[in-house]
């Protein structure tokens, strides 16, 4: 309720001059396959916008058309920093977009395991330093006072998000939550002004979830950082989303408040009919159930299952991480 | 029903394919590396063969009783290892145990059930470890420590060339040092940015020519003559230019492709210096060169045959140069390169700018080479094509990866040892056998050792990632073994 009305009105008193991120017409086809058909996407200046559709529906390929990551064949994307201006970021080299000031996460956690929390958040303070190598290796007095810069901005930001006592630890040995709040602080490191986030509470616990949700808020209430968000869970897009846009087949089906999307019959279609998640929960399920019965297996004699050697040699243990990788 | 075997067929599919047999399992493969190790021992300590008959050798070793007692030394060896291991294992556990015991309890203070002969043998290890272990923190911590091992290990460096003979001098100045000064830069490119380079002895070859004409030793005239000092930054930038140059249009390829455009670019480098006669001086080189020599007027000194003083220049040049590197490796620029190699496309959405840096890495690497070229071509005094063959630039790899890739320590340590290897072996086995031995080595050190001798930190790490990421689903990871079987 309380967004709706927020939302209501920052629509009145940024009707259309105020977008910070405002694609049309974006196309991205690999091969025979259209992975974004005509995408419009308009996105207001402070705002928290959800991305939401089923598997496969083009989200993370969105992202990656608005970081570089891709070329999208057709269609324009315009970025209106707050400094005034206007930044086409089709076809931009990646580490372009996020000078100009558009930060993402992965879906799929992309950290530099092998760097400490500290220095992954740092590598992405400095990009924004411009200190050459032959004072670096000189050891000259300006290179020490932006290495000592990037060590405190990269501790504060590590403070904003919660990770100030895991700092000198490595990256690939937190814990999923933790790896997500990592992403987000190294991309806040760089000071963006719209900040893409791809299923950040993907694998995360309940507490974590709320942590996030949080964060989130803070983010883009304090920092006054614009949020775009792809997310799968429906609780947290209905927490924080000022407003919600569909995705299906690389198309947009729907947009407009959490509360009106949720009961538009295209977007309810596009769930059931694809049905993707219905599809891995049932899998799930089926598994978990196959799982349940393998155990006590030998002992049910009505059952007369598989040849045992197909799973006797093998043991429990091998099925039980071929599940997880399914899953 | 019919879902349960659906489901179930595919994961003991997938079971049976990490199913492995029984020579695949380590063991036997441990075996069959020591009875390798036997075989090759009987015949390095063995009689060697001559170039008419090397058959003579091979029956000669492999008959006697040399190669039983090799065989049996193993084999012994491995059974020790390998059955012996769960008492070692059991062992090694309680020892671990008691010497990370929390530290409220004293060093030196026997266990709480005191000590008898059975707990002595792991109480007395134990706090032998643990004092080690606290000598190497606090060594980590206090700096005075930490210079006065430096500079120990400095003066023994300096002195070093007085304690061995005029051959081994030469050696440690053709040779090692040279090379040490090229694995150096070559770690810039492969330790640090993660690109493969075969290449890189073109850019010291670049630097001896340079070196040959600003001083005047190539058939045409340089603008102005200069001395060999003065020629290094004029090299520097040369090979900063070159490098460059060659890497703008490339360093966006894949590490394969670099790696092959590297190699094109050494030949090509060879061949302009074989066959560009009026320029290079061709296949003769150039025969006379200046050495390298200190003017300032009231003080002049003069780099002449004597080896030694070469030594200490190279040695300085080495120290500057790590120096240097040191600070660049834990500064934003070294963070950027490892941010790179470990995964480009989050560092560029982080905004490293990556063609940049790995631009960067490659002249730094190139103008380091270069250096060395310079004083390769001030020590010799002559040069031709054939000093810098497309050999030189594998074997430069070999060393550095030997070594520990992105290690300094590791890189100079390795490529030392490497080289010195082969000179060592020049008297204890048949000359034109001893980089078999060489290549022997390498093979077995990337069996078991991959990191290298002394790996860094961050590349052991990745390293250790990519092996545990191998057992997962993901398909890069996968082990081709994993797929066969
Ligand atoms: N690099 C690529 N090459 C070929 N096809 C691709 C590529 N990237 C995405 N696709 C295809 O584009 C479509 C959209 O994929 P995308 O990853 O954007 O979906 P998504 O909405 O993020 O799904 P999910 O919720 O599973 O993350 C999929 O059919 C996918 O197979
Ligand atoms: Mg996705």
């Amino acid at each position: 309720m309380t967004t709706e009305m927020r939302d209501a009105a920052q629509a009145a008193d940024t009707a259309e001059g105020d977008l910070v991120l405002d694609t049309s017409n974006v196309t991205l086809r690999f091969g025979g396959l259209t992975s974004l058909d005509s995408v419009a996407l308009r996105m207001r200046r402070g705002e928290i916008l959800a991305v939401i559709g089923p598997n496969g529906a083009g989200k993370t390929s969105l992202f990656n058309s608005l970081t570089g990551a891709y070329v999208p064949q057709e269609g324009t994307i315009t970025y209106r920093p707050k400094a005034g201006g206007g930044h086409e970021l089709r076809g931009q080299k990646p580490h372009r977009v996020s000078r100009l000031g558009v930060a993402r996460t992965f879906q799929n956690i992309r950290l530099f395991g092998a760097l400490t929390v500290l220095e992954n958040v740092k590598i992405a303070v400095e990009t924004r330093q411009r200190t050459d190598a032959l004072s670096i290796m000189l050891g000259l007095p300006g290179a020490r006072r932006d290495e000592r810069e990037s060590d405190r901005k990269a501790h504060e930001v590590l403070a904003y998000v919660g990770l100030e006592n895991r700092i000198n630890e490595l990256a690939s040995s937190l814990s999923y939550g933790e790896q997500r709040r990592l992403e987000i602080a190294r991309a806040l490191a760089t000071a963006p002004e719209v900040l893409l986030l791809d299923e950040p509470a993907a694998g995360t616990n309940p507490t974590e979830k709320r942590d996030l949700e949080l964060l989130i808020r803070r983010i883009n209430s304090e920092l006054s950082v614009s949020v775009l968000l792809i997310e799968h869970d429906m609780r947290l897009v209905m927490a924080v989303a000022d407003r919600v846009v569909v995705l299906n087949f690389g198309k947009k089906i729907a947009e407009g408040t959490p509360a009106e999307v949720q009961r538009d019959p295209a977007v309810i279609e596009a769930y059931l009919g694809a049905s993707a998640e219905e599809d891995a929960a049932a899998v799930s399920e089926m598994v978990d159930a196959q799982a349940a019965a393998d155990l006590p297996a030998p002992r049910t004699p009505e059952d007369p299952g598989p040849a045992p050697e197909t799973t006797g040699t093998d043991g429990t243990g091998e099925t039980d991480g071929s599940k997880e990788d399914g899953s | 029903m019919t879902t349960d075997t659906s489901v179930r067929a595919p994961l003991s599919a997938a079971a049976r394919l990490r199913h492995r047999k029984w020579y695949q399992q380590p063991r036997w493969k441990r075996l069959f590396a020591m009875v390798a190790l036997a075989v090759v021992l009987t015949q390095a300590i063995g009689v060697q063969g001559v170039r008419g008959d090397i058959f003579f050798a091979l029956q000669e070793n492999f008959t006697g009783v040399r190669l039983w007692v090799c065989l049996a030394i193993a084999v012994t060896i491995w059974a020790v290892r390998e059955f012996g291991a769960d008492v070692m294992a059991r062992y090694s556990a309680a020892l671990r145990v008691e010497t990370d015991r929390p530290v409220e309890r004293p060093a030196d203070v026997p266990p709480a059930e005191g000590l008898s002969p059975r707990t002595a043998h792991v109480w007395l290890p134990a706090t032998v470890a643990r004092s080690v272990k606290l000598a190497t923190a606090r060594f980590r911590q206090n700096a005075t420590y930490r210079w006065t091992a430096l500079g120990a290990l400095l003066a023994f460096l300096v002195l070093l060339p007085l304690m061995v003979s005029t051959l081994w001098q030469q050696v440690l100045v053709d040779q090692i040092g040279m090379y040490v000064l090229v694995a150096i830069g070559l770690n810039v490119v492969i330790g640090w940015a993660g690109m493969l380079d075969l290449g890189f002895i073109a850019f010291f070859a670049i630097g001896a020519y340079s070196a040959a004409f600003w001083t005047g030793g190539l058939p045409v005239e340089p603008p102005v003559e200069l001395n060999n000092f003065l020629v290094i930054p004029v090299a520097v930038v040369t090979c900063l230019i070159a490098g460059v140059l060659l890497g703008a249009p490339t360093l966006r390829l894949r590490g394969d492709y670099l790696a092959i455009v590297t190699l094109g670019f050494h030949e090509i480098v060879y061949l302009v210096a074989r066959n560009w006669s009026d320029f290079t001086g061709g296949t003769r080189g150039a025969p006379n060169l200046d050495r390298f020599s200190i003017d300032l007027g009231f003080w002049s000194y003069q780099w002449r045959l004597d080896p030694a003083p070469y030594y200490w220049l190279q040695l300085v040049f080495i120290v500057v140069i790590v120096v240097l590197f040191l600070r660049l490796e834990h500064s934003r620029v070294g963070r950027a390169w490892t941010a790179i190699r470990e995964d480009e496309v989050a560092a560029a959405a982080t905004g490293v700018n990556t063609v940049r840096f790995k631009l960067l890495a490659f002249a730094i690497g190139a103008s380091t080479s270069g250096v060395a070229g310079v004083v390769y071509a001030g020590k010799q005094g002559f040069i031709n094509p054939e000093q810098f063959m497309v050999m030189m630039s594998v074997l430069a790899l070999s060393y550095v990866v030997f070594g520990g890739m992105g290690s300094l320590a590791g890189v100079i340590l390795g490529t030392a040892i490497l080289v010195w290897l082969p000179e060592f072996l020049r008297d204890i086995v048949a000359p034109e056998d001893r980089f078999l031995y060489l290549g022997g080595l390498l093979v077995v050190m990337m069996i078991y050792r991959p990191q290298g001798l002394l790996p860094s930190r961050r590349r052991q790490r990745e390293l250790r990632m990519a092996e545990e990421g191998s057992g997962g689903a993901d398909a890069l990871g996968a082990q081709p073994g994993g797929v066969r079987g």
